[in-house]
């Protein structure tokens, strides 16, 4: 299955790698940005199914990054990229909800990996609440069907 | 310290002056080998780093390269402690080492305000950010290596995005970028129009008026005439990390009253479709784009050409190129004649090898206000564009020019009405190798008739596909994907089609033409030069290029179509790889291997790995002489009497040998070190075979000799092999070179169990990588089974046990005095992958001697 993923850092070099990696790799779709300002405008454009963000960038830090993708989907994953010795921050990062986090430098197979892992998080989790959501509803019908006899 | 303070327990007779002294001595022994091992780590991580397929940015190569940088300074501290300054030069050769790794890591000074107008003589390739890869370079020409280059200023990618915000141009560029489509020609065409356009009409705010005034101002002063000028363009990435070879525009003969609209139609180059498709490919349009312009004194060129450092597609290196024509540069680089072509080896010296003369029948020459063609007098287009001295001397350029850059250079240069040679700009040069095309079939001509045989390989490789026969620009908006471009010339701006081009067949044009650089930087076979391709081929007709062979055939041959090379780009190929590489060069390579060379020498030094290597072996040198030196009761230097040609020299620093043996030799019993003794056990275990060289096969004698091209062979296999171990009754810190191999052992053994650590480290080897690798792999398989942590990184094999009992640790000392001895020169048998596994299960088993190893007469699959 194809995925869109977008991918926030503000190291040039980082965006090109990944690209590639993902595009070689994956039939997954990338959108990349070195200003994490665009996030807003880019998640209303696009239905992304995750974001990679870097955690340390001048305009806007990851966690902001997490906090506007948890409140415009909760159910988008998030990975985080760190830079080596930064393992506090990536704990906060998974603490606000990021999914995974990845230190740098890291070898093409750990993204890939991390990739498919919470694109696999995303369909169950959405397929949990698509039943939860089937269940309720089928739980107000039977109630609302049974409620007029109580 | 605790170590220290077991001995003084140890040795309360001792005079406290020689004590102290040798403890202070020991001490920077001790940070020196510290270092020295950090700094190996990390050198090793960062090879591992490029080798591998990861991911990384420029942070990792300022932290790596400054943690390496701090350690082989505190190396060469140490060492001059050691040796009581003995090795001041090493200071001077390391901070050479460390401008040179600095120069390719600094980033631009931070703090200081952003000039968007700076004099060349204040540019080098700190500014880079600022000034783009080709003046950045320009400057370090001018600057650092003080070879010729015109005078001049630069306006800074600060001054470009001025005049794009002052125009409110920023956000409509940037959102026109991000759609587009490079396959959609006619789209492509439109917008880069609408994008040129927008540029062209910009207003030039005044206060950059104001500084470009006086920066020109300050050139009339200098030169004191009032220069035309040329303006060059400077994208960010150009020449540093990819050729853009003729992708943006070069204005020359400017005269100072249109210096502004000039100066927007360079800015505006950057968006015409070839240069669209080229920084889309290059996965450039996301980047941030800007572009600095170079604004230089004009050179009324008498002749003008390009010189590559290393035969582009010929495969030889060890010769330059020179392509020269009458007049200004575009002649030679436009494609629009064939320039003169002349050969030059580089060793011994520099000399002329092959010259042919063209006959160049027109000339670029500056004209009243720009530059224009004129027919060359009859007289002089045949004679050759350089005398034999202007060649020498731009040999001599190229040279420098190649060795500070690092590798092959493209460099363009012009010669001035008065012969004086100005360099104007140095890029990293693409280079392509043959690959051989298959045996070819035979009749194949008689099924396939040869339409061309001859011309100049701009790219290798084989191609088939339709003929597109390109006329007009316009020609362009209508070529189909896997076709073979076909023309008259080589001009740039036909890169607008390369990444839909199967091949490439070119009438007239040399192999140092943008557009041929551009082939192979897109992969593309080509042949230029052919000089009837445009009259002979068909369009639509399908052809086979084999450029290999220079034939072009009708038909597809699929026999030699060999399967297409893939156009998408590798991890390795992407710029931060580039750079990567470019910094390790001053800090992997080891050229200094043998000690007893006379090269041995800090001057001989050229990377870091280089220091550590002589500083290593001048501490444990120096080490020996403090211990010849030491006066009775202070400490003790022996040497080991045994068969085993280990060359072994103990220091004791009290407890570690027999107090009533205080000869200059020893015998094993002596010893009462702990540690040592326990190592030695398994050194001299009877199933271990010190004697003689191991036999190899022969591809790993092969790769021994390989590796020792630039050293003097060994005498023996144990060339260099003198032992040190500084011992305590508890301690033990041993350093052995066996061959290339470096191992070394700190450990302490005592009855206090939380005291006890083991370290162990190995690395080198003479082998090829893959089979130092594959012994990095049995020491470490061992090691594990042995139950001690191990780390491998590359062929650094790092294995630590602590806090364990005495009893333990002996026995896993014993076992590693085993393994050293089975590991020596062990890559060199080991052929491959599946051998390993069984020199570990041998080991295992206590089959020391590994009989029956595979290759010999009985293999173990065949029992």
């Amino acid at each position: 299955m194809s995925a869109k993923i977008l991918i926030i850092d503000d190291e040039p070099d980082m965006l090109i790698m990944l690209e590639m990696i993902i595009t070689d790799k994956t039939p997954h779709q990338v959108v990349t940005t070195t200003n994490p300002l665009e996030l807003p405008e880019l998640l209303a454009q696009e239905n992304f199914n995750l974001v990679i963000t870097d955690l340390k960038m001048p305009a806007m830090d990851g966690i902001e990054v997490i906090d506007t993708v948890k409140n415009h989907d909760p159910e988008i994953p998030v990975v985080v990229i760190t830079a080596f010795g930064t393992l506090e921050s990536a704990e906060e990062a998974v603490h606000r909800g990021a999914y995974d986090f990845i230190t740098k430098p890291f070898r093409k197979e750990q993204i890939l990996v991390a990739i498919e892992r919470a694109l696999e998080w995303q369909r169950i989790t959405r397929e949990n609440r698509e039943l939860r959501d089937r269940m309720q509803s089928e739980k107000t019908a039977a109630k609302t069907f049974r409620s007029p006899g109580d | 310290m605790k170590l220290l303070n077991l001995f003084r327990r140890k040795k309360p007779s001792a005079p406290a002056g020689g004590e102290e002294f040798f403890k202070k001595k020991y001490q920077s022994f001790k940070n020196l080998l510290e270092a020295n091992n950090a700094a190996l780590e990390v050198m090793s991580h960062m090879e591992a780093t490029l080798e591998g397929d990861y991911v990384f940015d420029p942070q990792f190569i300022r932290a790596s390269t400054e943690s390496i940088l701090e350690k082989v300074q505190t190396i060469v501290q140490e060492l001059n402690t050691l040796g009581d300054n003995r090795y001041a030069e090493l200071v001077k050769v390391y901070q050479n080492i460390a401008a040179k790794i600095q120069n390719e890591t600094a980033a631009a000074p931070s703090g200081v305000p952003i000039s968007r107008v700076l004099p060349l003589s204040q540019v080098d390739r700190r500014l880079l950010l600022q000034v783009g890869g080709k003046i950045a370079n320009l400057g370090e020409i001018k600057n650092r290596l003080q070879l010729p280059t015109p005078e001049g200023f630069v306006l800074t990618n600060e001054a470009y995005r001025l005049v794009l915000a002052e125009n409110r141009l920023t956000e409509p560029l940037a959102s026109f970028l991000k759609d587009l489509d490079i396959n959609n020609m006619e789209q492509l065409t439109e917008k880069s129009r609408i994008l040129r356009e927008m540029l062209l009409q910009a207003k030039i705010p005044s206060s950059l008026v104001e500084e470009v005034n006086q920066q020109y101002d300050h050139l009339i002063t200098a030169l004191a005439y009032k220069p035309y000028l040329a303006l060059r363009s400077s994208g960010l990435y150009e020449d540093l990390e990819s050729s853009f070879a003729g992708q943006f525009l070069t204005v020359l003969n400017v005269p100072f009253d249109r210096f502004f609209p000039s100066y927007l139609e360079v800015l505006a180059s950057q968006f015409t479709p070839t240069a669209l498709v080229y920084l889309s490919q290059k996965r450039l349009l996301q980047r941030q784009l800007a572009m600095s312009v170079g604004c230089l004194a004009m050179v009324p060129a008498r002749s003008s050409g390009v010189i590559f450092t290393a035969e582009p597609t010929g495969g030889r290196d060890d010769v330059l190129v020179i392509d020269a024509a009458w007049g200004l540069g575009p002649a030679v680089v436009d494609g629009s004649l064939t320039p003169d072509h002349f050969v030059l080896s580089k060793k011994p010296a520099l000399d002329l090898l092959e010259q042919q003369i063209s006959r160049k029948t027109k000339r670029w020459i500056a004209a009243d206000k720009g530059i224009k063609e004129e027919a060359v007098p009859l007289e002089e287009d045949s004679q050759p564009a350089l005398t034999s001295e202007e060649l020498l001397t731009l040999g001599r350029y190229a040279l420098q020019l190649e060795e500070y850059f690092g590798s092959p250079q493209d460099i363009e240069f012009s010669v001035d009405q008065q012969g004086q040679i100005l360099l104007l700009q140095s890029r990293p040069l693409t280079l392509l190798r043959p690959h051989a095309t298959g045996v070819l079939p035979p009749h194949l001509e008689e099924r396939h008739p040869v339409l061309l045989d001859h011309g100049t390989v701009a790219c290798f490789g084989v191609a088939a596909g339709p003929v597109f026969l390109v006329d007009h620009e316009a020609d362009l908006s209508r070529f189909p994907d896997g076709a073979i471009l076909v023309a008259r010339h080589t001009t740039a701006r036909y890169g607008a089609v390369l990444h839909k081009a199967a091949g490439m067949v070119i009438d007239i044009g040399s192999a140092t033409s943008h557009l041929a650089i551009l082939a192979r930087e897109f992969k593309i076979p080509a042949l230029v030069d052919t000089g009837k391709a445009t009259q002979v081929l068909r369009p639509g007709q399908e052809i086979t290029v084999d450029a290999n062979q220079i034939k072009v055939y009708e038909g597809r041959l699929e026999e030699i179509l060999q399967a297409p090379v893939a156009k998408t780009s590798l991890l390795a190929e992407t710029p931060i790889y580039a750079r990567l590489r470019r910094v390790l060069r001053w800090i992997t390579p080891l050229r200094l291997t043998d000690p007893q060379l006379a090269n041995f020498t800090p001057a001989a030094c050229q990377t870091l790995h280089d220091i550590t290597r002589f500083a290593h072996q001048m501490a444990v040198t120096e080490m020996f002489e403090l211990g010849e030196q030491a006066r009775q009761g202070e400490v003790h230097m022996v040497q080991l009497q045994t068969n085993i040609p280990l060359n072994l020299y103990i220091i004791d620093l009290g407890g570690g040998i027999r107090t009533d043996h205080r000869g200059r030799f020893v015998s094993p019993e002596d010893i009462t070190s702990i540690p040592l003794r326990a190592l030695w056990r398994g050194i001299s275990h009877p199933e271990i075979s010190w004697a003689g060289p191991i036999p190899i096969d022969v591809r790993g004698l092969y790769s021994v000799v390989s590796r020792s091209l630039t050293a003097a062979a060994p005498q023996h296999a144990d060339f260099w092999a003198r032992t040190l171990a500084i011992v305590s009754e508890n301690y033990l810190n041993y350093s052995s070179r066996l061959g290339y191999h470096f191992a070394t052992i700190d450990a302490l053994v005592s009855d206090v169990r939380n005291d006890n650590y083991l370290n162990f480290r190995f690395k080198g080897g003479a082998a090829d990588e893959s089979r130092r690798g594959r012994r990095a792999r049995f020491l470490g398989e061992v090691l594990t089974r042995l139950d001690l942590e191990v780390e491998i990184t590359g062929d650094l094999v790092v294995a630590r046990l602590w806090k364990y009992p005495r009893p333990l640790l002996e026995e896993k000392l014993d076992l590693l005095g085993r393994l050293m001895g089975c590991a020596r020169q062990r890559d060199m048998v080991m052929a491959d992958e599946t051998t390993v596994e069984w020199y570990i299960q041998a080991f295992l088993e206590g089959n020391y001697r590994f009989a029956g190893e595979p290759g010999s007469v009985t293999p173990p699959d065949q029992d």
